[in-house]
This record gives C-alpha cells, sequence and structure tokens, in this order.
C-alpha cells in the first residue's frame, strides 16, 4: 500500500489507541543555487564585513543628551566621554542607543510582517504560491540573500521571519546594561538588525502583493488623488491611518460588495494610504503623519480607522475633540478602547454613532468593514457642515489678536518656526501671508500649542491662513508598483554597473522636512532630469503626489514608472523599501551573475564598489527609518539624510584625506591597492537641499565605474557643483584616473587646473595625464574589500 | 546703525536655548558679548569661520562674512554659502563638504585642516539651523579640545561660547557681529 506523507493526524485501522500526529512535512529542498558562507547568519557571522566598513566609515556620534538614566545605578553624567556607574562611555552609550532605535524599527516591520503573514496563511492557505508576475523570477532578492531560503509560497516566508525575529531579539539582548562594550561591535549589531527590518520587510510586501493581487512590478500603475482636498465632503468620508493595510481592506471590500464604493470617501493617512490604493485604486491619499492633525483639526473624516506605527499618540484625544469616532485594530496601538471583538455589529454600530463610546478596539476584520460604514454614514449625517478650523472669519481673527510674541512657541517648534512673527504681521496689517508660509513647513506635531500662555490654537490659524493653498495642494500619485522586474534589471544592470545611467536616487521616509515640502520635489527633479533612475516609497513618494509645478502636474504625470534612466518609481508603502535593496541585490544577481544564497558579504561588497545607488531620506523622523539606512548601509548602500537627520546621533563619514582608509584587492592585478574614496560616507546628514543635491551626485561614484560611466557621473557632480555651490568642487581630481575620466565640454580647462594647481603631469601634444592620479584606470579592474571574495575568483585561477 | 556698539547700559537678553527640551548635565555655552569674541579670535593660533545655508536666505549674513574674509580669517563655506560669497570675491577653503564631514575631520587630531596647517582651534560658526549646527556642538564639546563659538542668533548651549539669545533683536544681532568684525 502506498503512503503518502503529508501533515495531519492519522489513525492506523489495526491498532487501537494510537494515532499518528505528524507536523511539518520537511521535503528535500530544491538545489536551485550553491550554498553560501553565510545563510540564517547570527550576530557574528557578518561582523567581519561590518569592522570592514567601519574602518573605513568611522562612526560619527552627536550626543543629544550627555547623560544615561536607562537603570536604577543612574542617572549618570557621561559628558566629554565619562563613563557611567555600568562602565559605558558617552559613545558606546549613543551606540547602544542607535542599536536600540534601529531594534525597535526592525521589530515594527517585522511584527507587522508577522501579523500580516499569519492571518493571509489562515485566510489564504500556506501553499499560496509566491507569483511576483512573469518578470520577476528572483522573487525574494533579500531573504534569497541573507535567509539562504528560495520561498515558493506563503508558508515558505515563516522561515525567513523566524530567522529575524530570532535575530531582533538577540541583538536586543545585547543592549541590556552589562553586555557590549564595543561601539563599534554596537554598530555591528546595528547593522545586523537592519539586515533583518529588511528580511521582515520583504516577508510584508511578498506577501500582502500575492494575497491581495497589489500590483506586480508594474510600471504603469493607476495615478490617484493625493492631498488635504482629495475628498468629495458631500459624501461620508472613512479615514485610515497607520501602516497595516490588513483591516483597511475589508472596509473596500464591503464598500464595493454593497455597490456604495461610488457614496462613499474612503482616504488613508501615511502608508495604509499607499497599500489602500494598491488594493483599489478608488482610495485616495491625504497625506504623510504631519497631515494628521491637518485632517483631523478640520473635521473631514466620519470615522478613523487606525492600525498601527507613525501614528500619533494622541489620536483618541483629537478624535474626541472634533466628535470623530476611532476604531483601533492593532494591539500595538489599543489607545485604552475597550475590546469589542465580542459584540455584534448593531451594538459597536450603535455605541460608536450615538457618542455612547469614542472609540472601539476591533480587530475581526468583517465587523470592521460594516461597523465603518455604517458609523461613518450615521456621523456624516449629523455634522454640522461649516467652515474648517475655526467657525467664522472672526473667531479666526480673535484668536491671532491674543498673542503677546513671548515665543514660547519659537523655542519648542522642531523647526524654531517664527511664529510670533506670523502673528505679529496678521495684527498689525491684517495680512495672514507669513503665517500662511509656515503651514508650508509645520510639522503639526502641537508643541507650540501647549507652551502657548494664551492657549491658542496654533495649528489652527496656521491651517486656516493658508486653507485654500491647502486645498489646492492635491494632486496625482501613481499607485505603488512593488519589486522591479528582472527585465528591467537586465536592461539597466549594465548601464548602472558601468556608470553610463549615473546613479539610482532612492528618496525614502518620513515628512520631518527642514524647509518646504517643495524642496524634495526640486531635489529629485534635478536627477530626473539628468536621466538618474529615482525611487521612492513612503511618505515621500505620497508628498511627490501633492506638489505640482505650473502646469499643476506632479512628477508622476511628467516622469515614467519604469526602473529605467529619467523613471520615477513608486514602490509603495515603507515595506517596500525592501524591494529597493533587492533591486541593487538583483544587479549583481541577474547582470554580474553573483550567486546570492546566503552570500551576503559578496553581494554588499559587490554593491559598495560598483553599484551607484544612494538612499535620500530628506525628513527622516522614526525609528524604522533609522533601521531602514542602516540596513542599506550594511548592504554599501550611502544615505543622505536631511538635517533633522543629525538627531538619529550616529552616522557613518570616511576621511578622504587619508589615503590609509581607501584600498581593495583588485582581483585583476591581484594587488591590494589604493583607490580614490568613492563613495566616502555611508550616512551623512545635509543642511540644505542644495548640499543634498550635491552629495547625492557625489555619493554615486563607484570605483568600478568606466571611463565613460566616471566621465558622466563627474559631469553632473561638478555641474551641479558649479550650479548649486559656485564653483567646482574642491575634491574633484581625487576621482580623476585618466584623461578619459574628464567630462568632455572642460577638458582642457580642467587638465590645465590639474597641472597648475596640482602639479599633475600632462603630455599636451596627446592631452593626456602622465602623472598624478591615486591609481591610473584598468578595464579589467575588479575590487573587493572581502578576502574570501578575493580568494574565491582568484584560487586557481 | 550697523557699526554702532551695543551700548553698555543696554540690556542684552536672556540666553535662551534654541530649543527648549535641550538639558543638558554639563557645562552650557558661555554667552558673551564681542569683544570677548574678539580676544578670543586674536589670540588663536589657526581660527576658521565656517558658514551655513542661512546665508542663502539672509544677504546681510553673507556681507559679514565677507568683511571677516577681509579681516583675514579664512572661510570653509558648507549648505551652499559658498555660492555668494565667491560671487562677493571670497575664496573658500572648502565649498563642496558639509559641516557633519568637516566636523567628524576635525574631530580627528591627525588631519591638518583644508589648508594643510594643521587642527583648527578656534572655530566661529554663522548662518546655521539651530537644531544641525547644535548637534555638531555637541560632538565637538564631548570629543574634541576646539573652542568653539557661535556667532548666530539662537543661543547654542553646546558650543564653548555663544551670542545669547538674539531671535528678538534683529539688528542687535548685526550690531554685534559688526563689533566683533571691527575688533579683528
Amino acid at each position: 500500500m502506498a503512503f503518502e506523507l503529508r501533515e495531519g493526524v492519522f489513525v492506523l485501522d489495526d491498532v487501537r489507541n494510537v494515532s499518528i500526529r505528524i507536523g511539518k512535512v520537511i521535503e528535500e529542498e530544491e538545489e536551485w543555487e550553491e550554498a553560501g558562507p553565510t545563510p540564517m547568519p547570527g550576530i557574528m557571522e557578518l561582523r567581519k564585513w561590518d569592522h570592514k566598513l567601519l574602518e573605513r566609515y568611522e562612526p560619527f556620534y552627536a550626543p543629544v543628551q550627555d547623560f544615561c538614566n536607562l537603570c536604577t545605578m543612574g542617572p549618570c553624567d557621561l559628558s566629554a566621554n565619562k563613563r557611567g556607574a555600568c562602565g559605558i562611555d558617552l559613545k558606546t552609550a549613543k551606540a547602544r542607543l542607535v542599536t536600540i532605535a534601529c531594534c525597535i524599527g526592525a521589530a515594527a516591520h517585522t511584527a507587522h510582517a508577522r501579523h500580516l503573514l499569519d492571518h493571509l496563511i489562515e485566510e489564504f492557505g500556506e501553499d499560496t504560491p509566491i507569483d511576483l508576475g512573469p518578470d520577476v523570477n528572483v522573487e525574494a532578492p533579500n531573504i534569497r540573500t541573507i535567509v539562504g531560503v528560495k520561498p515558493k509560497t506563503l508558508g515558505d516566508l515563516r522561515v525567513a521571519l523566524e530567522w529575524a525575529e530570532r535575530e531582533i531579539v538577540k541583538v536586543l539582548h545585547a543592549t541590556h546594561i552589562g553586555n557590549e562594550e564595543s561601539l563599534v561591535d554596537y554598530e555591528s549589531k546595528a547593522m545586523h538588525v537592519s539586515m533583518c527590518d529588511h528580511v521582515g520587510m520583504e516577508v510584508a510586501d511578498i506577501a500582502q502583493i500575492v494575497a491581495y493581487n497589489l500590483p506586480k512590478a508594474e510600471p504603469d500603475t493607476p495615478l490617484v488623488d493625493t492631498g488635504f482636498g482629495v475628498v468629495d465632503r458631500s459624501k461620508p468620508v472613512i479615514v485610515v491611518v497607520g501602516h497595516n493595510v490588513m483591516y483597511a481592506r475589508p472596509i473596500a471590500d464591503y464598500l464595493e460588495e454593497h455597490g456604495l464604493i461610488d457614496q462613499f470617501e474612503i482616504a488613508g493617512l501615511c502608508c495604509t494610504s499607499h497599500d489602500m490604493t494598491r488594493y483599489n485604486a478608488k482610495a485616495k491619499i491625504f497625506g504623510p503623519i504631519s497631515y494628521q492633525l491637518r485632517v483631523i483639526r478640520a473635521g473631514l473624516p466620519d470615522i478613523i480607522v487606525s492600525d498601527e506605527q507613525c501614528i500619533r499618540a494622541d489620536l483618541l484625544e483629537a478624535c474626541k475633540a472634533m466628535g470623530i469616532p476611532l476604531i483601533a485594530t492593532s494591539d500595538a496601538a489599543v489607545r485604552g478602547l475597550p475590546d469589542v471583538n465580542e459584540w455584534d455589529v448593531d451594538k459597536i454600530a450603535d455605541a460608536l454613532a450615538t457618542g455612547k463610546l469614542a472609540g472601539v478596539f476591533l480587530t475581526d476584520p468583517v465587523k470592521i468593514g460594516e461597523v465603518a460604514v455604517r458609523v461613518a454614514r450615521a456621523v456624516f449625517e449629523k455634522k454640522k457642515k461649516g467652515e474648517l478650523f475655526f467657525e467664522s472669519e472672526e473667531e479666526f481673527k480673535n484668536e491671532i489678536a491674543k498673542c503677546t510674541q513671548c515665543m514660547n512657541c519659537v523655542f519648542t517648534c522642531p523647526h524654531n518656526l517664527r511664529i510670533d512673527q506670523g502673528m505679529a504681521h496678521a495684527q498689525k496689517t491684517g495680512d495672514v501671508s507669513k503665517l500662511a508660509k509656515l503651514e508650508e513647513q509645520c510639522i503639526a506635531c502641537m508643541k507650540c500649542e501647549q507652551v502657548c500662555p494664551k492657549n491658542i490654537r496654533i495649528i489652527n490659524v496656521i491651517m486656516r491662513s493658508n486653507l485654500n493653498n491647502l486645498y489646492a495642494k492635491t494632486g496625482k500619485t501613481r499607485v505603488g508598483r512593488g519589486p522591479v522586474q528582472d527585465t528591467e534589471i537586465r536592461k539597466v544592470g549594465q548601464p548602472i554597473v558601468f556608470g553610463q545611467i549615473p546613479g539610482v536616487i532612492a528618496a525614502v521616509g518620513c515628512v520631518n522636512f527642514p524647509d518646504e515640502m517643495g524642496d524634495l520635489r526640486i531635489i529629485l527633479e534635478e536627477f530626473l532630469k539628468r536621466r538618474y533612475i529615482v525611487v521612492t516609497s513612503g511618505c515621500h513618494a505620497m508628498d511627490l503626489g501633492m506638489i505640482k509645478d505650473e502646469e499643476g502636474q506632479t512628477l508622476y504625470e511628467k516622469y515614467p514608472g519604469n526602473f529605467d534612466a529619467g523613471g520615477l518609481v513608486n514602490m509603495g508603502s515603507c515595506v517596500a523599501n525592501s524591494h529597493i535593496a533587492g533591486a541593487c541585490i538583483k544587479i549583481a544577481n541577474i547582470f554580474a551573475m553573483r550567486p546570492l544564497r546566503g552570500n551576503y558579504a559578496e553581494i554588499a561588497d559587490y554593491i559598495l564598489n560598483r553599484v551607484g545607488a544612494v538612499g535620500f531620506s530628506w525628513g527622516p523622523y522614526s525609528h524604522k527609518a533609522a533601521s531602514i539606512a542602516t540596513g542599506f548601509n550594511r548592504l554599501g548602500v550611502p544615505v543622505v539624510v536631511g538635517p533633522h537627520g543629525m538627531k538619529y546621533r550616529r552616522a557613518y563619514i570616511g576621511k578622504p584625506w587619508n589615503p590609509e582608509k581607501w584600498w581593495v584587492y583588485d582581483i585583476k592585478t591581484r594587488q591590494k591597492m589604493n583607490i580614490e574614496p568613492a563613495p566616502d560616507a555611508l550616512l551623512l546628514a545635509v543642511e540644505t537641499k542644495e548640499e543634498a543635491i550635491v552629495q547625492l551626485a557625489r555619493l554615486c561614484l563607484r570605483p568600478n565605474d568606466t571611463s565613460m560611466g566616471r566621465q558622466i557621473k563627474l559631469t553632473h557632480y561638478l555641474e551641479l557643483s558649479q550650479k548649486y555651490m559656485g564653483t567646482l568642487p574642491d575634491d574633484w581630481p581625487i576621482y580623476v584616473r585618466s584623461e578619459a575620466d574628464l567630462p568632455l565640454k572642460m577638458k582642457e580647462e580642467l587638465l590645465h587646473i590639474l597641472e597648475s594647481e596640482h602639479g599633475w603631469k600632462i603630455d599636451w601634444s596627446k592631452k593626456k595625464i602622465l602623472e598624478g592620479p591615486i591609481r591610473p584606470y584598468d578595464a579589467g579592474f575588479n575590487p573587493t574589500l572581502v578576502e574570501e571574495v578575493y580568494e574565491k575568483y582568484t584560487k586557481g585561477k | 546703525m550697523a557699526t554702532e556698539r551695543v551700548k553698555k547700559e543696554e540690556k542684552y537678553p536672556v540666553a535662551r536655548r534654541y530649543q527648549v527640551a535641550d538639558v543638558q548635565v554639563s557645562r552650557e555655552a558661555q554667552a558673551v558679548k564681542p569683544e570677548v569674541i574678539v580676544r578670543l579670535v586674536k589670540k588663536a593660533k589657526h581660527p576658521v569661520l565656517i558658514t551655513g545655508g542661512q546665508l542663502l536666505k539672509d544677504e546681510k549674513l553673507v556681507e559679514y562674512a565677507v568683511k571677516f574674509h577681509e579681516k583675514g580669517i579664512p572661510i570653509i563655506a558648507t549648505g551652499g554659502s559658498s555660492k555668494p560669497l565667491i560671487e562677493k570675491g571670497v575664496k573658500p577653503q572648502s565649498a563642496v563638504f558639509t559641516l557633519h564631514q568637516i566636523t567628524q575631520y576635525m574631530l580627528d587630531p591627525d588631519w591638518k585642516g583644508f589648508d594643510d596647517k594643521g587642527a583648527y582651534d578656534v572655530v566661529l560658526y554663522l548662518g546655521f539651523l539651530p537644531y544641525y549646527l547644535s548637534r555638531m556642538l555637541s560632538a565637538l564639546k564631548h570629543f574634541s579640545k576646539i573652542t568653539t563659538i557661535s556667532l548666530d542668533e539662537f543661543y547654542h548651549p553646546h558650543a564653548r561660547f555663544s551670542f545669547t539669545n538674539l531671535t528678538a533683536n534683529k539688528e542687535m544681532h548685526y550690531r554685534m557681529l559688526e563689533e566683533v568684525i571691527n575688533g579683528l
């Protein structure tokens, strides 16, 4: 008799009282690729790679506090690098703090992935195949490279998730008092846990793409309405906020099933809105976290459904103040609300619609869909439809009149916005334009209102001052597409590695911008015009959907959505950031045929030396942004952050003036050789948009650039420096290996500068550099920092 | 009048931290008058002025930076501030590196400076976003012996010396800058 081995409980007919339970059946794994050296790495396996990076890109610490109060022996004064009661010094304490931040970020995405995956396996089955469309064969580049497995089904993703969860706990343990004493090893752990973050993100996004049939690497996704003015106020408005679409989806389903989708508005705040539009393009995007109070204080929602991450911790209070019922759906943010999962729908809907309860905690997706719709309709019908932010112009003016210019608000505002000057100008002249200008910069954090001795509703004043423009800032976002196609990588892999496509700029992260949101467009359009590839996700991606030019177009309407030169690619929500790392990894794999399986250090080394990709977070604030960036850093991708990014306290900045730091092994010549410092930083904060543009172009340079590639990259770097810095950059000569690297239009001028100011020898008859560069250009140059990679490609050859 | 000294009887504003929550247990900057800064710079072996991105928004700051340069104080320009300075004939020691990079270099005693003359001992700062500059000053406060002096309108607790809080009186800020320059 043939016996098929499968999971389940079996009773043997002839053996009384004996049953056999078969748990997971381990099938022989397909030999898809030779196993690399570090599958499922622990803390130690990639430490050597981290130390290589950290030797070159030295950690920089900028303490926000010079004390530590994490244990009961303290508080301890660590100033001037003194040691605390536990023995830790200030730098190591800051390294620990950054490691903790990265743990929080990684845990957020990974727990999100766990939540989704368990739910989706239950709803759709563990055998649901991972199918990301016909053009994606390398389905999970992070998981393949890091964990060393090739997932084929939703169930297979569990292995990767379990590995990530285990490693996050291990790193978090290392932050306990009395553990690590080396700041470099703390940084290695921060990199390790941040690499886990990219696995967690990849699990989450693959799972939701597959189960919810979100766009599968399609460049031409629909354009959806984005901005404060997206909703038709003559319809009930349901607002979803957070990052986990699992709970917002049933609302769209309920509306569709009952033929109500056109009678309601469903709009989102933060990444849930991205994923809602990926699920149903009739959904709309209100905006990022800084739009929460704008939308709530305006009274636009008739109900709010919250899930997790980057949601205001006073959401319930803010909703209560406006009479907006709240449904909290994630156990990560229960908000003190009663658990009503056991109640029937009528009872829940009645409690919310009548105001008996300000909010409820409800996780049953089916009930959420129906309750949200019924309550929104009931609230809408009885809602008074008045003016926004203030009931009348007189009330608005009276509020402004209260200001005494004490400046308490200025000294608590994260941007030190000059609210006092805006108020004073409005009081004297009646002109609110200075206050209106603040709306473009305000993140609506509400700190100002708490210190105002006159209890002025400052947020409302600022928003009301710019109400027309706030409405007008409504545009289009291209729906997040998910991963990059393998076919796209085949097309652009070579020009990226050789440098003909000058770089990939990945604009991701939050909205703690130093100035107006419009600067983000200016920065990115500079690169789109110059035919860089620009990818984006999360809050940056939705901000781009509300910044229009004179013709009323957003960048999404001007530039195509394919991963190619001059393309603007919206990957999706935060967890879609994993596809950006994935695209870098795929270049190493698909173009260069480097094996992925458990082969992280080789792939990261390849990316660091060859792939001119730079992360860019103009307004970072979250812990997730810290772990995303640090994960990119370990993968060899530098990241530029806006000025608030300094408050992460730690950066990785190399010293280009120290030649000892800049070397590689050349597999071709079998020599250890000095190279140009490219890139010379892994994590760097800039102050202005001008500086951001120049640094992004600069950090796209890579040692492996061909002459043509280097010429193109230097052309952009030099042009941008002249445009924004008013001069050639100080350091351009160190990137010149031969005359062929020089921008064609400036070649003669630059040769003269090299000769006269830097003492290089030039053969003017041939316009050839004879002496001067750090190293000559060699077309076969094959750099690596990793001894094992060097040995692998030289041994016996 | 811009060239006028701040009169003795004129009351200096309180040194109010640029950010109320930026509270430290170690020393805070000494809020100083222009003449103290003049003495510090005159005694310095290798002083430098670092300019920031706010020069792109305030032409007066550009004018003052130019005057510092005319008095022989070398300039490291960051944040794009090189552009207006170069247009006015200043040749900064560096234009492309960020304050973040420069601070990292300054923390290394082996760095010889952009002019190869050795470590800078007194560093003046002008024209920065307060929260951005603050973290750099914190790094230098804890991990170097460099004397840092903030000339910005917000009082900077992490500097060694700083102008007091001048946010309510821009004219006084300009007068104090003028007074420093005139004293050099």
